[in-house]
């Protein structure tokens, strides 16, 4: 139990659940609380120095952010 | 030596520790996009230096590159009259 | 106290109080200078946590990263990339 696990566990049990209930429900105010379980689940995999998997990881979350701002746009552009 | 290394350790842990919970806390708090994503960088910097501290130097290298990127892409959303 | 840990201290000490700062300030644009004087701390703390030569490097990384990023919330917020349309 060293630190960067329990505060990755931290982290990811409240960053979902203030992801889940944002406090004014728009699309942006959910993405950017998303964030926080991304930075937690980095923290986890950090306690297990997995370094490969810390990389991917660190790719993929800026990757899955882009598509999510093209839904976003595509989604206040019809309306 | 090894007194001085756990000292050093301890301060980081406490610090950043800290540093980390307190820019959660104020990102989830907050109701206004900008300082959603200006507490957010509270919360990246307190996380590298964990990184650091475990000795992934190329890891931390790679990731300090990568997190701006991710909320330039936030800020492609936000817009001035929307706050 | 070797001098290295009484560096680090000074750093963690100024990036304490530069994220009380950022955290008690009410004026959204008077934040970005104290979020500044927080990634210039968190990156000289980058720097002296391990005597290792790459770590120059990450510290430089970090940076960059940070500047760009306030910099960019700052020019969005004052709507300086929105004018034209």
């Amino acid at each position: 139990m060293n630190p960067e696990f329990i505060l990755g566990l931290v982290l990811l049990l409240g960053g979902t659940i203030a992801s889940a209930f944002p406090v004014p429900r728009t699309y942006l105010n959910r993405l950017i609380n998303l964030e926080i379980p991304a930075w937690g689940l980095l923290l986890l995999m950090l306690s297990y120095n997995e370094a490969l998997a810390l990389l991917t990881f660190g790719g993929v979350s800026a990757l899955s952010v882009y598509i999510f701002i093209r839904v976003i746009q595509k989604k206040e552009a019809s309306g | 030596m090894q007194e001085d290394w756990t000292a050093v350790n301890d301060i980081v842990v406490t610090v950043f520790g800290a540093l980390v919970l307190a820019g959660a806390l104020l990102t989830v708090v907050e109701r206004d996009p900008y300082r959603k994503l200006i507490s957010l960088g509270i919360m990246i910097g307190g996380a590298i230096p964990f990184i650091v501290d475990r000795g992934l130097l190329d890891v931390a290298i790679a990731v300090a590159l990568i997190a701006p990127l991710s909320t330039l892409f936030i800020l492609m959303v936000c817009r001035k009259g929307e706050q | 106290m070797n001098p290295q840990d009484t560096a680090l201290a000074a750093c963690a000490v100024i990036a304490v109080y530069a994220a009380i700062r950022v955290a008690l300030e009410p004026d959204t644009l008077r934040k970005l200078p104290f979020l500044n004087v927080l990634s210039f701390a968190v990156a000289g703390s980058i720097a002296l946590i391990l005597p290792h030569p790459l770590s120059l490097v990450a510290a430089a990384a970090y940076f960059v990263g940070t500047t760009l990023e306030s910099n960019a919330i700052a020019s969005t917020y004052a709507g300086g990339l929105d004018r034209r349309e």
